[in-house]
């Protein structure tokens, strides 16, 4: 691998995202709006209760980025606890990911509203009524200690509190590693790093156990924090190739940013689409064998209703056909191609939480004793992504404006620009 | 340490923000290596070694010994019972199978990720893989009970109709096991040519000549061969990396399909496989502390190649705390009293202290990793690797025996005690281990040779790291002599 290292334009490694900010802000933030204004009233038209099913449309929109700023925080950590050298040239565009984590607290604020309104959210947890007289009181008063309205916002509080300090954090020193060139910084860094990593893994997992697991209350299952985790790194290496593709078109990035990094990255999303598999796989299977009620319910209702076509899809569109897809080496270093699967991923990334989620739907109709009930489907989760997408997006390129896209004084920038794949 | 060498003090990774510290200390030359390893292989046998295998050897036989009288008399001479039907055995078997993880980890998964730090050990490590499974196996096959149709288990048709129970995660595991050990016996050995090559062109006896003529299969590193090798290589590693989590997976399986509360759990598969990384790095380092002192290695195992290794420790142990807490933390949430009770009475019951030795061997110690002094002073890196070989023998204790001995008809409850046997075959275990390994330690190259070559620091490398470094400039800057940290990253 010694290569020797190209000769690069130093003005070309300052480059950031240029009038991005400036032209696309306005727009996307309109964009947030009327994305959530619509699916406030598409909602309305909802049997479900127009509250309840434009919380579920916005629990999965709001997972979807949230999954993906998470990834861009663990991404920066990883590097720096690694001291990994190829990803210097894209470690700024995660950094930025995570840096833009701080939005999630008040794009959470409808999650929360639903929770203090007894009733009104997602969670069956938080109406009195099902926790006093519900089908599942016992269960629901045994978990109260942990399931309860306070404990829950102030979980919620710390969970934002780390995400948005450490995203926050990695940035500002690696951009005041920009003005000052202090290579001490990378050490900093690094320290941060280690520190914040165990955190986030826990802060991630109880969150997931919290917004998600806790959609079945009476459900449980110990992989679940790790599920969620792999699929935080598996949209997080899918996006960052797309940032990093549509930025190279633009005219940005391109001296930076080699053919490498694009295979690098899409070498980590094949290798986190296996763990993906892996552990999604462990979790049902060992559920399925063992065939406890407690445990099988979960997979019940993804077994019926429509949801069985669901699981099948993502069995096979988010293992076996991007498996093969991004096998071959020049399947990751084309760009066109490249850009197919990790837009693909993404898709089916948003699918997978979708299975997460909105299954729920599913059981409370079938309880409700309606008949017939199909796969919820519903516009109100397309305006809820677009909606937030919105938000985040616009919020992102605030945080990127101004910034170069490569922390162009990082002592191992020149190990990342020199390097090759054999 | 070698004090009388001044450079031999330069191995330390305590570098100075990003550079990296060299992976072969003591501004060594390329020869230098090829005489150290294969002189540890070509030298006259010492007689510290002779009397280690002796001892190894001796406890091998009371091993075999115990084999022959368990075969005689039957399961009985265990301290196995009903309900704790899988007793020591099992226990046994896991704790070799997790330590086999270490190495082809090392060679395939950190090769895929180009760790270049793992060439000073991948070939130390391969081999202890390969003699832990061969300790692992033994243990299933003699606990079958009938082992004269320990042969039922593979999957051949016959007039008899005995056909294998496909559904169950036990026979998957006679898969699993087979495989791992076929493949990273062929990744060692394949690697190992090359350096089978020059033992056998350096060999002065005819014997030694001939045998690793044998082994060499007439390699003679035309750069066809070498090309082959490489490309042969990239495969083994891609098609070695799955199979490092599928063996534990797969182990994990055994337990966690059942509906024993405290086995079935779902984070068993990535659990069990950090923990058998967790074992098998500390086995790891439990070894290579003393080898690299007696076999004058410390210059091509540096603290460095320790560090890292630390940090693995730290990074797969922090993964079985997780594990346990949320094993805790479910066992309470599910509002399952089954399960509740598995937990308190692991913590509580008349296990207590397995559990309590797992949890400060495995939770805790890893933590004394954070220090940088503990895990760059080799003395105190070898005695808190020997506590997480414990911890990691009792945690199979605690699941194995905790789970089973409280199982799910109370009028069935029994405590285990372990017999004489058992104690002798768990010694006598390590004795086949230490047999093997000091067979390989004499006889076989040590260190990869020609890999460890492609990772010296060499003076027509690019000095990546220097300051001024990332101006952008095109530099080819020597290395300034006598001073390895600012060379760059190979």
């Amino acid at each position: 691998m010694a290569h020797h290292a190209p000769v690069v334009d130093p003005a070309a490694l300052r480059e950031d995202i240029g009038d991005l900010a400036g032209k696309f802000r306005i727009p996307l933030l309109l964009v947030g709006v009327v994305g959530l204004v619509a699916a406030g009233l598409l909602a309305s038209l909802s049997d479900d209760g127009w509250a309840k099913r434009f919380l579920f449309g916005y629990l999965w929109a709001y997972w979807f980025f949230l999954t993906i700023s998470l990834g861009g925080l663990f991404f920066t950590m990883i590097q720096h606890v690694t001291r990994a050298g190829w990803s210097v040239t894209v470690r700024r565009l995660a950094e930025m990911l995570g840096a833009n984590l701080w939005v999630f607290a008040p794009l959470s604020l409808p999650l929360l509203a639903g929770v203090l309104f007894d009733g009104a959210g997602v969670w069956e947890w938080a109406d009195p009524v099902l926790v006093e007289s519900g089908p599942t009181a016992d269960l629901l008063q045994h978990k109260e200690p942990y399931l309860n309205k306070p404990f829950f916002l102030i979980r919620c509080a710390i969970y934002f509190a780390v995400w948005s300090f450490w995203g926050w954090k990695l940035y500002a020193l690696s951009r005041k590693q920009d003005e000052t060139g202090d290579p001490g910084l990378t050490q900093t860094m690094h320290n941060w790093s280690v520190a914040g990593l165990p955190l986030t893994f826990l802060t991630v997992t109880f969150a997931a156990i919290d917004f998600l697991m806790s959609l079945t209350p009476t459900w449980y299952s110990t992989i679940y924090g790790v599920v969620i985790i792999a699929g935080c790194a598996v949209s997080v290496h899918a996006t960052l190739a797309v940032i990093v593709l549509l930025l190279r078109k633009r005219g940005t990035l391109t001296e930076a940013v080699t053919v490498e990094h694009q295979q690098d990255l899409g070498k980590l999303l094949f290798g986190f689409i296996v763990f993906w598999a892996y552990v999604s796989f462990s979790q049902f299977l060992l559920i399925w064998y063992a065939d406890i009620p407690e445990e099988t319910e979960y997979y019940l209702v993804r077994f019926s209703h429509g949801w069985t076509f669901v699981m099948a899809m993502l069995l096979t569109g988010h293992f076996i056909i991007p498996f093969l897809g991004l096998l071959s080496r020049h399947v990751k270093r084309r760009d066109s191609t490249l850009m197919f699967w990790c837009v693909w991923v993404l898709f089916m990334h948003a699918v997978d939480l979708y299975l997460f989620i909105m299954p729920r739907l599913t059981h409370d109709a079938v309880h409700a004793g309606i008949e017939d009930v199909g796969l919820p489907l519903s516009l109100v989760d397309l305006a809820c992504f677009v909606g937030i997408g919105g938000f985040a997006c616009a919020t992102l390129l605030t945080t990127a404006a101004g910034v170069a896209l490569v922390p162009h004084r990082d002592p191992r920038l020149k190990e990342a620009l020199a390097f090759h794949n054999t | 340490m070698a004090a009388a060498d001044p450079t031999a003090f330069r191995d330390d990774t305590p570098f100075i923000g990003p550079a990296r510290a060299p992976l072969v200390t003591g501004g060594k030359s390329v020869r230098w290596i090829t005489d150290r390893v294969t002189g540890l292989a070509l030298r006259d046998t010492p007689w510290q070694w002779t009397a280690a295998f002796a001892v190894s050897l001796a406890l091998t036989v009371m091993l075999l010994g115990n084999v022959a009288y368990l075969i005689f008399r039957g399961t009985g001479v265990w301290g196995n019972n009903v309900p704790v039907a899988w007793g020591w055995p099992i226990v046994n078997f896991v704790f070799w199978v997790g330590i086999g993880h270490a190495g082809t980890l090392i060679s395939a998964i950190l090769f895929l990720f180009r760790q270049n730090w793992r060439t000073g050990i991948n070939r130390f490590a391969e081999a202890m893989t390969i003699f832990a499974v061969v300790c692992a196996g033994l243990f299933p096959a003699i606990h079958v009970g009938r082992i004269w149709v320990v042969y039922w288990l593979a999957p051949y048709p016959n007039q008899m109709a005995m056909w294998p129970q496909f559904r169950s995660p036990l026979l998957w595991d006679v898969f699993a096991v087979n495989t791992y050990f076929t493949v990273s016996l062929l990744f060692w050995y394949m690697g190992m040519i090359p350096d089978l090559a020059t033992l056998r062109d350096r060999a002065k006896n005819k014997v030694a000549q001939f045998a690793y003529g044998i082994g060499a299969v007439g390699w003679t590193g035309s750069s066809r061969a070498w090309w082959r090798y490489e490309k042969a290589y990239m495969l083994l590693a891609a098609l070695a990396a799955p199979l490092v989590l599928s063996v534990h997976t797969i182990v994990s399986f055994d337990f966690a399909v059942s509906q024993l509360a405290g086995w079935h759990t779902t984070i068993f598969p990535p659990y069990f496989v950090a923990g058998a990384v967790f074992s098998g790095f500390g086995m790891v380092l439990t070894l290579i502390i003393p080898a690299r002192e007696w076999f004058g290695l410390k210059e091509i195992v540096t603290l460095r190649h320790l560090e890292n290794m630390c940090k693995v420790i730290i990074v797969t142990g922090n993964m079985v705390g997780y594990a346990y807490a949320m094993e805790f933390f479910v066992a309470w949430y599910s509002g399952n009293a089954y399960e509740a009770y598995a937990f308190v009475n692991r913590a509580l019951g008349p296990y207590w202290w397995s559990y309590w030795i797992m949890v400060s061997c495995n939770v805790i110690t890893p933590f004394l990793f954070y220090s940088k002094k503990f895990r760059t002073t080799p003395w105190i890196i070898f005695v808190i690797s020997i506590f997480v070989n414990i911890g990691m023998w009792f945690e199979r204790f605690v699941i194995t025996i905790t789970s089973l001995h409280r199982s799910n008809v109370p009028s069935s409850w029994r405590y285990f005690s372990p017999t004489p046997v058992d104690f002798m075959m768990l010694i006598g275990s390590f004795g086949l281990f230490f047999t093997l390994f000091l067979l390989f330690c004499r006889y076989l190259p040590m260190v990869a040779i020609a890999e460890v070559k492609s990772v010296m620091p060499m003076p027509e490398h690019e000095n990546l790291n220097a300051p001024g470094a990332h101006t952008g400039q095109d530099s080819i800057n020597p290395p300034q002599t006598g001073d390895f940290r600012t060379e760059g990253a190979y």
